[in-house]
């Protein structure tokens, strides 16, 4: 673990849901989805050559068979990239980060109902700003547990926690310095141990440690940073401020839905293997023939009907509004209300039929614009069916309402 | 090919029939018919039969209407065509008939909406015209599909909101006096603009309600039609159109290209034209769709269809009058039987018979859209062999 790697980039997003405290995970958002925003945000539009990725976090959607195949084509990279899911906190995304090798993109998600959500992703890179590990300690003192992703329980012994867990687990460190940033602790606490102002972070689970990387714009300076979870801690050094993406919509309030009680909606898994590449890639189908586009792909060109093949062609991802419509009355299985749309791509003949996501349902109108977002469309008989959804743009009478990372 | 008429019809009640199954349903529907055929129907003489169901109860389609009926020495042909199918049963057996191959043919329509849990029939139905991968996980509701189209077209045309209700409001008043209809009560313009809403800019009374119900025909050939009536009604035309079936392909979404094929199709084969229809059975699932049928059907020019509503054209009454049986809106709308219903009106319209009777009334026109709108099938009927 010793020798020093370097930070190319760093990438956040936040769910627009939430108030002063945090932001909450949408209906239609998990750790995947909210994972794929921040590396993307972290990639840029460049999308540089990624080597490994390491996903970090506590809400790891236990699908047999992994979540690594949608994470990859949601970011945008190819299949043969290989994925680490671990589950962890904000140490263990440290840990990952300075034993990671050039080319390895860290993502790290929160999504637990609760607290605060958010994910973030750092590139590391040949070139960059200077990490290295100073130290770390792994101790347990288990004051929140949940088992098999079931409810959070918590031990509430702050002054336990605080003198038995956090206390020692720094002493252990030796630290030469006080942290420019820390990470897992609420503000107040993470001030008390920090020199100057350090960065309020969005999170404090896994992704709270890159957000803390992120929080160092506001800083202006690197130096140690420190992520600690319960009685564990890790420390790093970070040799400057490196470069911060973020996809960080304004706040909004959550949106009030109803659940919906119903049967499972039923799923064809073979129909959802033979669209998952264009579906979750954002790809269509181009004609060998001719080069008309279809959304979804489909063997006979809609254009000059050849039937000789189609090549995947990345789609734009924003576009306007040419029809929608919002949903109320209850649909089993589904949350009310809820608005879809048929979307305009910029620059090419192809429409997509889409949910709206990231503003109250109702609020869109024809002509409005916005983008493309990886969301979780449905779970359908507990398998969740990720897809492509509308994120509107805000509109010029929105803009006062926005505000930093809350 | 034969000249064709309508020699005999009949319905059931369109209701929430929980008391009675598929299997009761259309033999009721088809007793009717025969009872009510003017000099009398020998099963015996039926050769072949035709059956319109969208989807299935209690079994094997073809077999329940055989076995049911008492008709097992026939062939019977399950026909289809989302919600076109009770017109395409009827243009199947036209076919037929024509063709000179049977001279005698039943045509039957039917479903069975109400006999799954409420909350398991909409996932049930959706499954039958969504793409599993594509369209089916984002719930879109039979009322989205319809309103994707209506919000575009509220958005080009000067029509609005009220327009829709007025739809409403007039074929709920057009269900009052038919004892087949499942909702005769009149509602106001504004009981219709406050109802909560379903999928906007669809308010409940916008919406079709979930029904059960089946409707018969007897197509006969113009050589044997003395043998069952003085009083033929013709089929004059049929016709089917379709187009792309995702949303997502479709280019003007203001129109309903189907209903354009399939109407030009039958109105060719009738020799007539929408100026010379007397009377029209619609596909009016949702308010907004009875308004830009005008259109698609001839009857009005492009985005002009709200002058029709809001003059009184489309009223029974009117020069024009569009669903006097009440219509889907109010009739009900079991899908398999709801074109082969709109026929059984249409006999009796032009028999003068008719419980909402239309004076006067010679040419005919029934429509349907569905799949959920990839798909018409349009039937021209007259009191006039032509």
């Amino acid at each position: 673990m010793s020798g020093s790697r370097a930070l190319a980039a760093v990438g956040t997003y936040l769910p627009p849901w939430g108030d002063g405290r945090g932001r909450t995970t949408g209906p239609d958002e998990d750790a995947v989805t909210l994972a794929v925003a921040a590396g993307r945000a972290a990639l840029g539009e460049a999308g540089p050559q990624v080597r490994a990725v390491v996903f970090v976090t506590r809400e790891l959607p236990l699908l047999v068979g992994g979540n690594a195949a949608a994470l990859l084509a949601g970011i945008g990279l190819p299949d043969d990239v290989p994925v680490t899911e671990q589950v962890g906190g904000a140490p263990a995304v440290f840990d990952a980060l300075v034993g990671a090798a050039p080319g390895t993109l860290v993502v790290a998600a929160d999504a637990q109902a609760g607290a605060p959500a958010g994910a973030a992703a750092a590139l590391v890179g040949d070139t960059g700003v200077p990490i290295e590990l100073v130290d770390r300690v792994v101790r347990s003192l288990p004051v929140q547990s949940r088992v098999d992703g079931g409810p959070a329980r918590d031990y509430a012994d702050p002054r336990l926690q605080r003198e038995r867990g956090l206390g020692p687990a720094v002493e252990a460190l030796e630290l030469s310095d006080k942290p420019v940033a820390v990470a897992g602790l609420v503000a107040k606490q993470a001030a008390a141990l920090s020199a100057g102002h350090a960065p309020q972070l969005a999170t404090l689970g896994a992704s709270a440690a890159l957000f803390a990387l992120a929080g160092l714009e506001q800083v202006g300076t690197g130096g140690l940073v420190l992520a600690v979870e319960q009685a564990s801690a890790t420390a790093i050094r970070i040799g400057g401020v490196p470069a911060v993406r973020r996809d960080e919509p304004a706040v909004r309030a959550p949106q009030r839905t109803v659940d919906n009680p119903g049967p499972e909606i039923a799923i064809s898994l073979a129909a959802y293997e033979r669209a998952f590449d264009a579906k979750l890639r954002w790809e269509a189908g181009r004609c060998d023939a001719c080069g008309t586009l279809a959304m979804p792909p489909r063997f006979r060109c809609l254009g000059c009907g050849s039937e000789a093949g189609w090549s995947p062609a990345p789609l734009p991802r924003t576009g306007a509004v040419y029809t929608g419509v919002t949903v109320h009355v209850p649909v089993p299985g589904l949350p009310t209300p809820y608005s879809l749309a048929i979307v305009e791509l910029d620059g090419v003949d192809v429409r997509a039929l889409v949910k709206v996501t990231g503003v109250p349902a109702g609020t869109t109108e024809i002509g409005d614009r916005g983008r493309l977002v990886l969301r979780r469309v449905a779970v359908r008989s507990g398998i969740p069916d990720y897809g492509y959804a509308l994120f509107p743009d805000p509109r010029p009478a929105d803009a006062g309402q926005r505000e930093g990372a809350a | 090919m034969r000249r064709v008429a309508i020699a005999g019809a009949g319905m059931t009640p369109f209701a929430e029939h929980f008391g009675l199954g598929i299997k009761e349903l259309v033999p009721m529907a088809v007793s009717e018919m025969a009872a009510h055929v003017d000099k009398g129907l020998d099963r015996a003489d039926i050769e072949a039969a035709w059956f319109g169901e969208l989807t299935t109860t209690d079994g094997f389609p073809s077999g329940i209407l055989a076995d049911t009926c008492g008709l097992l020495d026939i062939p019977v042909t399950r026909v289809e065509n989302a919600c076109a199918t009770g017109n395409d049963a009827v243009r199947n057996a036209t076919y037929a008939v024509g063709s000179g191959v049977v001279d005698v043919a039943l045509v039957v329509g039917a479903d069975k909406v109400r006999e799954s849990s409420a909350r398991g029939t909409f996932w049930e139905w959706a499954g039958l015209t969504r793409d599993m991968a594509w369209d089916y996980p984002l719930g879109l509701v039979a009322p989205a599909n319809f309103a994707l189209h209506v919000a575009r077209y509220l958005h080009e045309s000067p029509a609005t909101r009220e327009h829709l209700a007025m739809v409403a409001v007039k074929n709920h008043k057009h269900a009052v006096p038919n004892t087949k209809a499942q909702l005769r009560y009149e509602i106001t313009l504004q009981q219709a603009l406050d109802a909560p809403i379903v999928v906007a800019p669809f308010g409940l009374y916008d919406c079709t309600p979930q029904s059960d119900g089946a409707a018969a025909l007897l197509l006969v050939a113009e050589d044997v039609v003395d043998r069952y009536t003085d009083r033929p009604v013709w089929v004059r035309g049929v016709g089917l159109g379709l187009d792309r079936v995702m949303h997502q392909h479709k280019k003007d979404m203001t129109t309903f290209p189907p209903t354009v094929k399939a109407s030009r199709a039958a109105y060719s084969m009738a020799g007539l034209g929408p100026e010379d229809i007397d009377v029209a059975e619609v596909h009016d699932c949702f308010t907004g769709v009875e308004l830009i049928s005008y259109e698609d059907l001839g009857f009005v020019e492009k985005f002009e269809a709200y002058t029709l509503i809001e003059n009184g054209t489309t009223a029974v009454g009117g020069s024009k009058p569009v669903n006097p049986s009440g219509g889907l809106k109010a009739k009900g709308h079991p899908p398999g039987a709801t074109g082969v219903a709109q026929c059984v009106e249409l006999f009796e319209q032009l028999r003068g018979q008719a419980a909402n009777q239309v004076d006067g009334a010679r040419n005919a026109l029934a429509h349907n859209i569905g799949g959920p709108t990839a798909v018409s099938a349009v039937t021209v009927l007259s009191s006039e062999k032509g």
